[in-house]
């Protein structure tokens, strides 16, 4: 049985899906995947419990769940941004030291049985939904915002007040007064919970979410009970989805991003660049508290190499794709 | 049998054990326990070190070990993990707070002023303490919550001064049984709350969903009794000019401005600051428990006593709606880890309804529940079971769940759980026989329907203030 | 027995009550909250995580004072048609195989699923303000221990009242209205007829 954070409708449990496709086609049929939403058995933000008690075998989620637990848990995909894209921090966790880190984190220092991957690497996330227009920093404080994991730290420190929910719980607690503005994670996820209906301003771009990955759970003793081509084909499957999932939200995420835009009545903005001044200043504030911990410390000084190299050849070697959009869609950007 | 199975002989065995009188709350801990150590049974992970010590066999570690494993099902864990979401969560924070602020009103010396003022207020109007005391009961139940408080405490009040003014007496006790119900309907109520702890529908639009219907079914009631004192005058008679005092305007309106107006202002209170969005329902029930506090304090009834009532009584009833929580939580958890949803699902598929036929074998299944149950069982345990078909059937989990708060005032109108009917006989003078009570209770019942009836041929009244206040 | 009995009573409602006050504290707290954020436009970042765990704590700590005067809802509509002899023995079968393994685990479990919290200094994940919560996952525990007892001290009740054929009512201090206004008038009723 694997349980995902997500509810029923949202465009994650599609992808949840998709892995579990490839995984049973695979394996031919001997392992069967009975996917759950977000709920059916635990909570949203209940699933690492879940799978280290084995309630649950497996789990669809985001490391920020549980940064509860331990703040490093969000460095797994909702970290500092140094420059580096979700790629290339997903390369970080395979082949820059991150997965050997986050074993020693749930496993060693947690003392959890449980065993995880990373999978598809997320677009970064828009600064989200507000209901009238922000265009400094000064117009979102003292705002109750959702977001998660260090996130929140970072939006707390901005001078905002920020509550964590799962992603089925915003529209609700937007229209309870929990909160007056949040962010996601994406147009579709966004749109198929109903953002569009409590809120109207849309701004994308943002540093607090540059670059997460899925989370895939796995109980240590369900895992390690099966055939060593089963686990290869559970671990590596992991891989397989990232890409099915990667090109799935191509099309789906900008295509409901237009919807929004013509259908919804949705105004659509690229976040003022000092609010994202302010976040950047706002990461590297917020750092040398979090840093006091041992292993927070040698995790980011580990993802921070990573991305001096690695952002380096990103970035020096992209062209600028937006001369090429403009030159045949001219008009069309407002960046 | 397959888990499917297994998971309908667990919520046919749970009705069956319901009715052996347990506390529900551990009837359902028991069933998804029971029943979810059998679906997490696993012998080769529970005796996992069992089998490590083979070669020690017949000792005492082994025994010891074995005895362990025995112990070693995931069932217990989860049991807690959902125990600790119940405790965790934000929508039933509001819960204790209504109960608060309900049990401080109650004992707030309020619903005597609010009664004779009303009752000179209406004089002109036909059937004019029967108007008032119905305005009376579903003002009061509405600042409350709790039922039984209000019929008893208006069965004392206003039963004896129909009765004295020649009331028919089946119709005097109808007019406060289902009076003193409007309390779980009209918003603020704990009943949505726990509907929307139940469903995910948010809570503020239920609120915003249920006023209208609310104030329906009152004008329901009230064409009802102010048509039978018109038509039938005798069940009604008009009072003599001597039972109710001739009261100047001015003082009238000094009456109604230190008994109505007060009360009207806490529940307007609340209830604008939820649908304005200006305070969580959580944060609207504290400042509506301050604001009774204060209201009873004004009124000179806050006595050390008093508060120390409230404060437990609001403890019990607490714990009594949590732990069901708890209990069904872990019920619906194991239910749908063994595919008991699906196959429910699939089954009412099965049958090629049409959405109204579903609605209605729904809601009269809710009907008949609420013979023997009371709300907080029905809604907690039995609407989570029709919640998943809702989106098959294209129906609105808002709609519907008016619906059955319309719906649960019969609950406690019908036998053999007749609440209403049983606590003002229990405070009634002794000539008011319980078939008067049901009797009477009976037009009422009718309003009900009529009020569903309705709702369904206009769902505006449904869906207007949401769509209002929230939008589409 | 009936020493037990009352022991358990007293303990269930001592505890129960004294966290009932919290309700008290979380009118105030809750209300505080909607003070500093409009009047001083500077909202707290753990109102929300400290309502919940007010409210957790006061219903899951009430659950044995509640049990001990019979406050939990039954679907009790043959059950209360039959005379006190059967009831108690219904209730004896079903507390202990509906009651006890349950409330074992909530101890047994709960001491784990509190441990694991504790040992990792677990807070509450729904703000940044870092509230602690393995203190309230340690209520799961002190809820199971005190509905332990509660229950044993039920299940003596059953015993007895299989005896005796009636039922050891828990001594009362607060009534509802409606049942302290039934019962006044059923005492009024008496009264009146001799
Ligand atoms: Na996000
Ligand atoms: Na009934």
């Amino acid at each position: 049985k694997m349980q995902t954070s997500w509810s029923a409708s949202n465009i994650w449990q599609e992808f949840a899906q998709d892995y579990v496709n490839r995984v049973e086609e695979m394996s031919g049929g001997r392992l069967k995947i009975d996917l759950l939403p977000a709920g059916a058995v635990v909570a949203a933000f209940q699933v690492m419990d879940a799978v280290n008690d084995g309630i649950l075998d497996a789990a669809h989620s985001v490391s920020a769940y549980w940064y509860g637990k331990n703040k490093a848990a969000s460095l797994f995909g909702t970290g500092p941004v140094f420059g580096a894209s979700s790629t290339a921090m997903l390369g970080w966790f395979y082949e820059g030291g991150g997965a050997e880190l986050y074993r020693e984190l749930t496993q060693d220092i947690m003392g959890l049985d449980v065993i995880g991957f990373l999978g598809f690497p997320m677009f970064a996330q828009p600064f989200g939904w507000f209901k009238g227009e922000v265009n400094s920093v000064a117009d979102i404080e003292g705002f109750k915002y959702r977001t998660v994991g260090l996130a929140a730290d970072l939006f707390q420190s901005m001078g905002m007040s920020v509550a964590q929910l799962p992603g089925g719980e915003i529209v609700p607690a937007m229209e309870r007064g929990v909160i007056d503005a949040f962010e996601f994670n994406n147009p579709s996820s966004d749109k198929d919970f109903g953002a569009q209906d409590v809120a109207k301003n849309y701004y994308l771009s943002s540093y607090h979410q540059a670059a997460e990955q899925f989370e895939f759970l796995f109980n240590r003793f369900s895992f390690e009970d099966l055939d060593p081509d089963l686990q290869a084909i559970l671990k590596y499957g992991v891989e397989a989805s990232a890409t099915a999932n990667t090109s799935k939200a191509m099309r789906r995420y900008s295509a409901d991003l237009q919807w929004l835009q013509n259908e919804a009545g949705v105004t659509v903005r690229r976040t003022p660049k000092e609010i994202l001044d302010a976040q950047i200043n706002a990461w590297s504030e917020l750092l040398p508290g979090l840093e006091e911990d041992d292993f927070f410390k040698r995790c980011v000084a580990s993802q921070r190499e990573w991305a001096e190299q690695v952002a380096f050849y990103e970035l020096m070697n992209a062209p600028d794709y937006a001369l090429a959009y403009e030159h045949f869609f001219p008009g069309k950007l407002k960046l | 049998m397959t888990d499917p199975q297994v998971a309908l002989m667990m919520l046919g065995l749970f009705i069956v054990f319901v009715f052996l009188g347990f506390p529900i709350a551990f009837t359902l801990m028991a069933m998804g326990i029971g029943f979810g150590y059998y679906a997490y049974f696993d012998a080769r992970r529970m005796w996992r070190d069992f089998d490590r010590l083979d070669e020690a066999a017949g000792t005492w570690d082994q025994w010891s070990t074995w005895f362990e494993g025995f112990f070693n099902n995931r069932i217990f864990d989860l049991f807690v993990n959902q125990t600790f979401t119940v405790m965790s969560n934000e929508v039933l924070t509001a819960v204790p707070l209504f109960l608060f602020m309900g049990y401080i009103v109650e004992r707030a010396n309020i619903v005597d002023r609010l009664f004779s003022t009303l009752n000179i207020a209406s004089k002109n109007v036909p059937g004019s303490l029967g108007v008032a005391a119905l305005i009376t009961c579903a003002l009061f139940a509405t600042a409350t919550g709790i039922v039984g408080a209000v019929v008893t405490l208006m069965g004392l009040l206003a039963l004896p001064a129909m009765l004295k003014a020649r009331y028919k007496p089946s119709f005097a006790s109808g007019i406060i049984c289902a009076g003193g119900t409007l309390g779980i309907l009209i918003p603020p109520s704990i009943m949505l709350i726990v509907y929307a702890a139940a469903s995910n529908v948010s809570i503020v639009r239920l609120y915003a969903g249920a006023l209208l219907p609310g104030l329906t079914l009152v004008g329901l009631y009230l064409v009802y009794v102010v048509g039978r004192a018109i038509l039938q005058p005798s069940s009604a008679p008009r009072p003599s000019a001597d039972e109710v005092p001739d009261v100047p305007l001015g003082k009238l309106l000094v009456m109604i401005l230190t008994s109505f107006l007060p009360l009207a202002f806490l529940i307007l209170s609340v209830l604008g600051s939820i649908l304005f969005g200006l305070a969580t329902p959580t944060e609207a029930a504290s400042i509506g428990a301050l604001g009774g506090m204060l209201l009873a304090f004004l009124y000179r009834a806050m006595t050390w006593q008093r508060l120390r009532e409230s404060v437990y009584l609001t403890v019990r009833t607490t714990a009594m709606v949590c732990w069901l929580f708890v209990g069904s939580y872990t019920f619906s958890a194991v239910f749908s880890y063994l595919g008991g949803e699906h196959v429910i699902s699939e089954f009412v598929q099965g049958m090629n309804l049409t959405p109204i036929q579903f609605l209605i074998m729904a809601q009269f299944i809710i009907f008949l529940l609420g013979w023997p149950l009371e709300w907080s069982e029905i809604i907690i345990i039995f609407v989570p079971i029709f919640l998943p078909l809702l989106a098959y059937f294209e129906i609105d989990p808002l709609f519907f769940g008016i619906l059955v708060a319309l719906n649960l005032q019969t609950s406690f109108l019908t036998p053999p759980m007749a609440m209403s009917a049983y606590y003002l006989k229990g405070i009634a003078p002794p000539e008011v026989r319980l078939t008067q009570i049901f009797a009477g209770v009976m037009p009422f019942l009718f309003c009900v329907i009529v009020s569903m009836v309705l709702m369904y041929v206009f769902p505006e009244i449904v869906f207007y203030l949401p769509e209002l206040f929230y939008g589409g | 027995m009936i020493g037990f009995i009352r022991f358990a009573d007293n303990l269930s409602a001592w505890f129960g009550k004294a966290f009932a006050w919290l309700i008290i504290l979380m009118s105030v707290g809750t209300g505080y909250e909607v003070f500093v954020r409009y009047v001083l436009n500077s909202p707290t970042a753990w109102a929300l995580d400290v309502s919940f765990i007010m409210y957790g704590t006061l219903f899951m700590m009430g659950g044995a004072y509640t049990l001990s005067r019979g406050g939990h809802v039954r679907g009790d509509f043959l059950y209360r048609l039959w005379k006190p002899r059967t009831q108690a023995k219904v209730d004896l079968v079903l507390y202990l195989i509906f009651f006890f393994p349950g409330v074992t685990a909530l101890i047994l479990a709960g001491w784990k699923y509190a441990a694991r919290s504790w040992q990792y200094g677990e807070v509450s994940v729904n703000s940044p303000a870092g509230v602690p919560i393995y203190q309230f996952k340690t209520v799961i525990v002190a809820a199971g221990i005190l509905l332990f007892i509660q229950g044993i001290a039920q299940v003596m009740r059953c015993i007895i009242a299989i005896r005796t054929n009636k039922w050891i009512e828990a001594e009362e201090d607060v009534f509802e209205t409606e049942d302290l206004l039934m019962e006044q008038a059923s005492r009024a009723e008496k009264d009146s007829h001799p």
